[in-house]
């Protein structure tokens, strides 16, 4: 899934306080997972904002909803009217939600409430980490599964390079595992593990965000 | 409708904090204090202190089992997070932290619930 | 001698059979050529050819293909260094078709140190290719004359093909994880293209020597010369941050030892240095030794001296 985290409270403060009709919107899918953006935290955001507001002598109205996705324009239909209301919408949808808000409602202002991090998993409760870069040209099962482009720090197709020691990284050996480690072991595990004397070649980086902004038309689908 | 007094808020575990408060007898104590049950201290969320805080609650108490000493085992470390993240948030809204506090009693320190309650109570009003 | 690749002095010496001797200059942090000439001083008739660093730990210093021209012109011969972290494909075969118009002859590939250890950890970073891909890239430009995307390497239609002839060199770390696989990173490495590496620094004889049986029953050794690399240590507390800091090095305790017991720590020191080349000599497979003598390049005459490996051959033929 898509894994945010929150802004620190001054620069949402900052750049909501202005604004008198505030509709705090969070999203059902990915950001609830990481427990970023769903109902809950926004809740939580919305009594921060009021108690900060009673501080500092702010008059603001404040509304709050959550949507099952912000990235597909039919959940929106429910809350239209609530964003109609409001002089502002602080999304606490990743970048595509906030994005989207803003371009299904020509002419609102839509503020971001976080800072969307990686594609990623739930490595358990309260953990989440990186797992894909989205190259847009997947080398999966080079790999045994598991991403040098995503995992390690340089991208390296022909790892690991000198800086890996007892399975970390040393940009971060507290929370970086080597992923060329991790490769090895797994290929190990698979019993493939002379795939890796091969030379993998320069890799072809257009087909992802250096080729430019992606958009895929599937022409039997569009109506 | 009247507005109300600001009362402290105790969040009690119902394991130890709110046996201890059963034990009361002197009631002039909880004057502007309302006790709520909770089934694990651990069970206490950001988004409640928050709420209550919102809602004019001078302050919130929360009352756990004595550390390594939990029913559901770790239900009292997780309601300390909990209390500092909703610490920070009070800190992020410019108001004061002090009006949350965590502290951990057992289901037989009466003593210790009405000094806490007290200490905090002075703090407040 | 048979057909040389690019004609360096590294290659001849090599060829020739020799011994080789390379050290370490790293460009000013500045547009100070006075560091260069310095330096350069120090070198010069001491070592066959010497590593002009590119941007080390990221921080940044003046680029390396200009370091190298004047350290050229202070009778140097560079060996000038790319990593993989600040530039592209496109930028690389630039500077490479550069550096060779301007007389280098000898380049190394490196992967490059991440930019979160130097002094601009803000930067994106690179990374189109690894090291083993940038040395595949090169051998393509000297041998098969063509860019990583297939074009020929000429000016024009009409125009002669005039490739880069560049003596490849790669570097290895007998000492880092997975240990196991390290010999076949080498490996790849020289499948690649590589006609030269360097080790990082050595302190443990033993297991490297591990390392080199290795080495020498895939047959790398003879498929590539290998140059072992060393760095003299100038007191106690420099020995034990390089044993406690950096990733997979191991400085043996009767070092530390001896360091600790002598009244001058530098002298004991260059003396450890010039028996480890000693030792790296008798070693089957080492072709040469890389003295990285980090802001101590002035002790390297002496070194290279005690070493009896002074004077250098001549190899112009």
């Amino acid at each position: 899934m898509i894994v945010g985290e929150q802004k620190p409270f001054e620069k949402v403060y900052e750049s909501v306080k202005e604004y008198k009709k505030v509709l705090i919107l969070g999203c059902g899918t990915c950001v609830t997972v990481c427990m970023a953006g769903g109902e809950k935290e926004v809740g939580i955001l919305a009594s921060t904002i009021r108690l900060a507001n009673k501080q500092n002598g702010i008059r603001m109205e404040i509304q709050e909803a959550t949507v099952a996705r912000q990235c597909d324009r039919e959940f929106f239909d429910e809350v239209k009217d609530k964003i109609n209301w409001a002089d502002a919408v602080l999304s606490m949808a990743c970048g595509v939600g906030v994005q989207f808000c803003s371009e299904v409602f020509e002419g609102k202002r839509v503020l971001p409430a976080l800072n969307t991090r990686f594609y990623g998993t739930t490595e358990q409760q309260g953990i989440w980490s990186e797992r894909c870069a989205g190259c847009g040209d997947c080398v999966l099962d080079k790999f045994g599964g598991i991403c040098p482009i995503a995992r390690c720090s340089k991208s390296l197709l022909n790892g690991p390079c000198g800086g890996s020691q007892d399975g970390k990284c040393e940009v971060d050996p507290d929370n970086i595992d080597c992923a060329w480690q991790l490769i090895y072991d797994r290929m190990k595990l698979l019993g493939c593990l002379e795939n890796l004397e091969e030379n993998q070649v320069i890799k072809d980086w257009s087909a992802g965000r250096d080729g430019g902004p992606g958009k895929i038309v599937r022409e039997d689908m569009v109506l | 409708m009247a507005k109300k007094k600001s009362e402290l808020i105790v969040l009690c575990c119902e394991n130890s904090a709110y046996l201890a408060a059963e034990s009361l007898t002197d009631t002039k104590i909880m004057q502007s204090v309302k006790v709520v049950m909770l089934p694990c201290s651990g069970r206490v969320e950001v988004g409640l202190i928050l709420k209550f805080l919102e809602n004019g609650a001078a302050g919130v108490l929360v009352l756990g089992c004595p550390l390594d000493n939990c029913k559901f085992v770790r239900g009292n470390y997780r309601a300390q997070k909990r209390v500092d993240v909703a610490m920070k948030a009070l800190n992020d809204a410019g108001v004061n932290k002090d009006k949350v506090k965590i502290d951990f009693i057992s289901s037989l320190d009466t003593h210790k619930f009405i000094a806490l309650v007290k200490e905090m109570k002075s703090t407040l009003f | 001698m048979s057909e040389l690749k690019a004609g360096s002095r590294l290659e001849r010496i090599f060829e020739k059979g020799e011994f080789a001797i390379t050290a370490e200059l790293g460009p000013p942090k500045s547009a100070d050529v006075e560091v260069i000439k310095t330096k350069a001083g120090y070198l010069n008739g001491n070592v066959d050819a010497v590593n002009i660093t590119d941007n080390q730990t990221a921080i940044v210093r003046m680029s390396s293909i200009a370091a190298g021209y004047l350290a050229m012109q202070e009778g140097l011969e560079p060996i000038i260094q790319i990593t993989c972290r600040d530039r592209n494909r496109i930028s690389i075969q630039s500077d490479v078709l550069g550096a060779y118009a301007l007389g280098i002859k000898n380049i190394l590939c490196l992967t490059g140190d991440h930019q979160k250890f130097g002094n601009h950890p803000n930067s994106k970073n690179v990374f189109d290719m690894d090291s083993i891909q940038l040395i595949y890239m090169l051998k393509q430009m000297r041998d098969e004359k063509i860019f990583a995307c297939g074009d020929e390497i000429k000016n024009s239609k009409k125009a002669p093909v005039v490739e880069p002839k560049i003596y490849i060199g790669g570097a290895a770390n007998p000492f880092g994880d997975p240990f196991e696989f390290r010999v076949i990173r080498l490996a790849k490495k020289v499948k690649a293209g590589a006609d030269f590496i360097q080790t990082q620094c050595i302190y443990d004889m033993d297991r490297f020597e591990e390392w080199m049986k290795q080495v020498r029953d895939r047959g790398i050794h003879e498929k590539v010369k290998i140059m072992a690399g060393v760095t003299p240590l100038k007191s106690v507390g420099m020995a034990k941050y390089m044993r406690d800091s950096v990733a997979g090095l191991s400085v043996p305790d009767y070092y530390i030892d001896r360091l600790s017991k002598a009244e001058d720590k530098a002298a004991e020191g260059i003396k450890i240095c010039v028996e480890q080349i000693q030792k790296l000599r008798e070693m089957e497979g080492i072709a040469g030794v890389h003295l990285m003598a980090i802001e101590w390049e002035k002790r390297v005459p002496e070194i290279v001296e005690q070493a009896g490996l002074l004077p250098r051959p001549e190899v112009n033929n």
